[in-house]
C-alpha cells in the first residue's frame, strides 16, 4: 500500500493507437491499451489521425470478441446507460472524439467504483468532454429525426421508401430503430450520403449496409406517380403556413441549418419568395 | 376544386392559430401500424419566420357563422374564398406527409359551419378514419369548438392527443365587443369538461395499474381503449387586440394553469390581418411583448415562480429591456450573491443564466467536485449572465460590477433578437440606438477604474 497513489491515467505514453473507425474497432484499441499496458496520447480513426513529433503508431485490429470484454466492464462498473453515451460520442466525426472515449473508460474504470458516478462528475475534464460530444451527437440524431425526408419510390414490382440524409456524424444506426418503430409498415432505405452507409428496414427486420451513393442510386426505381404530387402539395403548405409580417429568417436557419437544406423537400428547390414585397 | 388548392387556402387560414406542439404524450410503435409519438415531441419544418411545424395544421373548412373582428374567416370578409375538406381528403393528406416524415400528426381546427355540432361531427368523422380504418397512432391534436354537445366533445377527446378551447380574448368584456357571438361561458364550460374528463381518466388509470388490496374496493373499472387527451388541454389568447394589461393576463394564465391543469396557455401577438373599427388601427405588432409573456409563462410553469413575483398590480406590465427573471432577481439583490456548491436547487433555477438544465447539472457535479469558475463554465449555463448573482467557492465572480441594481441592469438588459428582417426589424431600430446609448454610459457608470479617478479630482 503507498500513501500517494499515481492514477494510471496521468502517465501518458507517446504512442497513437489508430482503428477502422468502428465502435468494435474503438473498444479494441481501449483493450489493447490495458493489454499491452500502454497510455496512448491519442486514439483516433485511421486517415483522421494527425502524429505528433516522435510519436509511434500503433494500429489495432477491430475484434468483436474483445470489444464485448471492454463493454461488459463498463456496463459493469458504469451502468448501461453511461455505456449508450460512450456509443454515442464515439459515433461523433471529431477528430478527439476515440481519444475522449478512451480517457473516460481509463478514468471510470481506474477510479470509480460505484455504478453511474464517473458520468455524473460533469466537472472532471475527462467526463466533460465525453458529455459535450455525447449532446452534439444527440442534437445530430434530433436533426435526423426531425429531417429526414421520405420519398415514396416505384417500379417493376418493387416499392421503397427513400430518404437521403447528409448527418455531420456517423448516426444512421442511432436513428434507424425511431424510423423502424414509427415507419414500421413501410420498407425504407434511409441513406447517409456522407458516411456512405445505409439503414434498411424491409418490413422484417433491419439492415446496415455499407454502400456507395453511385451504386445505391443507380439500382434504386423511380419516383412514383402520387410522390411529385404530394412533395408539390408539402411545399404549398409550407409557402401558406409562413406569416410574413413575422419573417426571420436568422431564427429559422439556427434551428434548420442551411447544410441540411439539400434534402429537404420544402428546402431543396431555394426558398419560396415572400407574397409581401 | 383539387385538395392542393384548398390545402393552401385551409393552411393559410390556420396559420395564426399559435399552438403547435406534439407533446405531451408517449406511444410507442406497434407492428403494422403507422407512427409513433414521443413525449417531448419533434418539430419537422421552421416556416420563415424561425416559428415550427409539427403537425399538419389546417382548418377543415374556413366558412364561418360566427363574425369576430379580428379573424381572417370572419363571415362578413367577402375576400376570402370559402373552401372545406371531406373528412377522407384530410385523413389521406395527413398520412401522406406522415410517412414522409413531413409532420408529426394533425391539428385540426375549424370554422364553424352551420353549427358547432355540424363542425364538430365532420372534424370527428376525419380523425375515425384516421384513428380507426388507417389504424393511425401519431398525434393529433383537436380544438374543440365552443357550444358544441359534450358528448360530441368526450368523443374528440378520446380519439385526440390533446383538446384545445382557444379564450380567444384575455377578458369577458373584449370578447363581448369583439366576438358578440361567444361568450366566456361558452368557452369555459368544454374546458371544464374536458379537464374533469382527463382527471376522471387518469383516476380510473390509476386504479386499473394499482394491483394493491383495497378494504371493500368495489368492482374495478374498466379500462377505456384510449386515455382521454392524454397530452392534455391547452388554450390561447391573442395578445394586444384589446387593453388587457400582462397583469391581467398572467393572473389568467396562472389561474388556467391551477384550476384547468392546462398544460399550456399560448399568446398570440395581434397581427391586423382584417379591418374593424373595434380594433387598433395601429400597424404595431405586439410580438416584444408576446415574447416576454411566454418568458414569465416558463417562469410559471419550470421555475417555481408565484405569478404575483413576477409582476404586481402597481406595474401592470412587463418590462420590455430585461427579461422577468432577469428582473425579479434585480429586485431582489438582497437574496443574492448565492454559492453555487451549497444553495438548494429551487434558489438556483432563480439565478438569471441557470436554467433548469444548468440547475441540474450544478447539483450534479457538485456532489464530487467543487465548482470554481473554470467548472461552472464547462457546464454549459449562460455564465456571463449569472456571475453577478454567484459565489463560486467563495469567490464572487462578477468582474468588477457594482453591486447595485442601476449598474446590473445596464449588464443585463438585452433587446429581443427579431432578427434583420420583417416588421421586427423596422420597429426595433429606436429601441436599439437608445440601449447601445445607455450600454456606454453604463460601461463607464460602475467599475473601479471610474472610482478612483472621480476621487482625484475632488481631492
Amino acid at each position: 500500500m503507498t500513501a500517494a497513489r499515481v492514477h494510471a491515467a496521468d502517465i501518458i505514453d507517446e504512442v497513437a493507437y489508430v482503428y477502422d473507425g468502428t465502435l468494435e474497432g474503438l473498444l479494441s484499441a481501449v483493450f489493447e491499451a490495458y493489454a499491452l499496458r500502454e497510455h496512448p496520447s491519442d486514439v483516433a480513426p485511421e486517415g483522421i489521425l494527425q502524429p505528433r513529433l516522435a510519436q509511434r503508431i500503433h494500429s489495432v485490429v477491430a475484434d468483436a470478441g474483445r470489444a464485448e470484454r471492454v463493454r461488459r466492464g463498463v456496463v459493469e462498473r458504469c451502468g448501461e446507460r453511461t455505456f449508450f453515451r460512450i456509443v454515442r460520442a464515439a459515433a461523433s466525426s471529431d477528430a478527439d472524439a476515440g481519444s475522449a472515449v478512451y480517457r473516460f473508460i481509463r478514468y471510470a474504470m481506474d477510479v470509480h467504483r460505484g455504478k453511474g458516478r464517473a458520468i455524473s462528475n460533469i466537472a472532471h475534464p475527462a467526463v466533460s468532454r465525453l458529455f459535450e460530444l455525447d449532446r452534439s451527437v444527440c442534437n445530430e440524431c434530433e436533426k435526423m429525426r426531425q429531417f429526414a425526408r421520405f420519398e415514396h419510390l416505384a417500379g417493376d414490382g418493387v416499392q421503397v421508401w427513400f430518404a437521403k440524409v447528409n448527418p455531420r456524424d456517423a448516426v444512421v444506426p442511432l436513428v434507424l430503430g425511431h424510423f423502424v418503430e414509427r415507419f414500421s409498415i413501410q420498407p425504407f432505405i434511409i441513406f447517409d450520403e456522407v458516411h456512405d452507409m445505409a439503414g434498411v428496414w424491409d418490413g422484417e427486420r433491419r439492415y446496415l449496409v455499407r454502400t456507395g451513393g453511385a451504386d445505391l442510386l443507380g439500382s434504386l426505381p423511380q419516383r412514383s406517380a402520387a410522390e411529385v404530387a404530394m412533395q408539390d402539395a408539402w411545399r404549398t403548405f409550407y409557402r401558406a403556413v409562413a406569416i410574413d409580417a413575422r419573417y426571420n429568417p436568422e431564427l429559422r436557419r439556427q434551428f434548420m441549418p442551411m447544410r441540411f437544406w439539400k434534402n429537404i423537400t420544402e428546402l431543396r428547390d431555394g426558398e419560396p419568395a415572400l407574397r409581401r414585397a | 376544386m383539387d385538395v392542393a388548392q384548398k390545402l393552401e387556402v385551409l393552411a393559410d387560414a390556420a396559420k395564426y392559430d399559435v399552438a403547435c406542439t406534439s407533446s405531451g404524450v408517449d406511444r410507442a410503435g406497434k407492428r403494422g401500424q403507422l407512427g409513433a409519438t414521443s413525449n417531448a415531441g419533434c418539430c419537422h419544418s421552421f416556416t420563415p419566420d424561425g416559428r415550427c411545424v409539427t403537425l399538419l395544421k389546417v382548418l377543415m373548412t374556413n366558412m364561418c357563422i360566427y363574425d369576430c373582428a379580428y379573424c381572417v374567416n370572419r363571415a362578413s370578409n367577402a375576400e376570402v374564398e370559402r373552401v372545406c375538406f371531406t373528412p377522407r381528403e384530410l385523413a389521406d393528406l395527413t398520412i401522406g406527409f406522415y410517412r414522409r416524415n413531413c409532420i408529426e400528426g394533425l391539428f385540426v381546427s375549424s370554422g364553424v359551419i352551420k353549427s358547432p355540432d355540424d363542425t364538430t361531427e365532420l372534424m370527428l368523422r376525419c380523425l375515425r378514419i384516421l384513428r380507426g380504418e388507417y389504424g393511425f397512432r401519431g398525434y393529433i391534436h383537436a380544438k374543440a369548438v365552443p357550444g358544441a354537445s359534450p358528448e360530441l366533445l368526450g368523443e374528440l377527446g378520446l380519439l385526440a392527443d390533446r383538446v384545445s378551447v382557444n379564450m380567444e380574448l384575455p377578458s369577458e368584456q373584449s370578447l363581448k365587443l369583439l366576438c358578440p357571438q361567444k361568450s366566456k361561458r361558452d368557452i369555459l364550460a368544454p374546458m371544464r369538461q374536458i379537464a374533469d374528463s382527463i382527471a376522471e381518466d387518469g383516476e380510473t388509470r390509476a386504479l386499473v395499474r394499482k394491483r394493491q388490496t383495497v378494504y371493500l374496493s368495489g368492482p374495478r373499472p374498466k379500462r377505456a381503449d384510449r386515455a382521454f387527451a392524454p397530452a392534455g388541454q391547452s388554450t390561447q389568447m391573442i395578445v394586444g387586440a384589446s387593453p388587457e394589461s400582462d397583469h391581467h393576463i398572467l393572473n389568467l394564465a396562472a389561474s388556467l394553469y391551477k384550476s384547468m391543469h392546462l398544460k399550456r396557455v399560448f399568446f398570440s401577438a395581434y397581427l391586423p390581418v382584417v379591418r374593424d373599427e373595434r380594433l387598433p388601427s395601429s400597424d404595431a405588432i405586439q410580438l416584444d411583448r408576446e415574447h416576454r409573456l411566454y418568458q414569465a409563462d416558463w417562469l410559471l410553469r419550470f421555475y417555481g415562480f408565484e405569478v404575483d413575483e413576477i409582476i404586481d398590480e402597481a406595474h401592470p406590465f412587463l418590462e420590455r429591456g430585461i427579461d422577468p427573471k432577469a428582473n425579479w432577481a434585480l429586485n431582489h439583490l438582497d437574496d443574492f450573491p448565492v454559492e453555487v456548491n451549497t444553495c438548494s436547487y429551487d434558489m438556483l433555477l432563480r439565478v438569471p443564466g441557470i436554467g433548469v438544465r444548468g440547475a441540474k447539472l450544478i447539483v450534479r457535479a457538485r456532489r464530487q467536485s467543487t465548482l470554481r469558475e473554470s467548472e461552472l463554465r464547462k457546464l454549459g449555463i449562460a455564465f456571463n449572465r449569472a456571475r453577478y448573482f454567484i459565489t463560486c467557492n467563495g469567490a464572487y465572480c462578477g468582474s468588477g460590477a457594482e453591486y447595485s441594481r442601476d449598474a446590473l441592469l445596464v449588464r443585463l438588459q438585452k433587446p429581443i433578437e427579431g432578427g434583420r428582417h420583417g416588421r421586427r426589424a423596422d420597429r426595433a431600430m429606436p429601441g436599439q440606438m437608445s440601449l447601445f446609448e445607455s450600454v456606454g454610459q453604463g460601461a463607464a457608470l460602475p467599475g473601479s477604474a471610474a472610482a478612483p479617478a472621480l476621487a482625484g479630482c475632488t481631492a
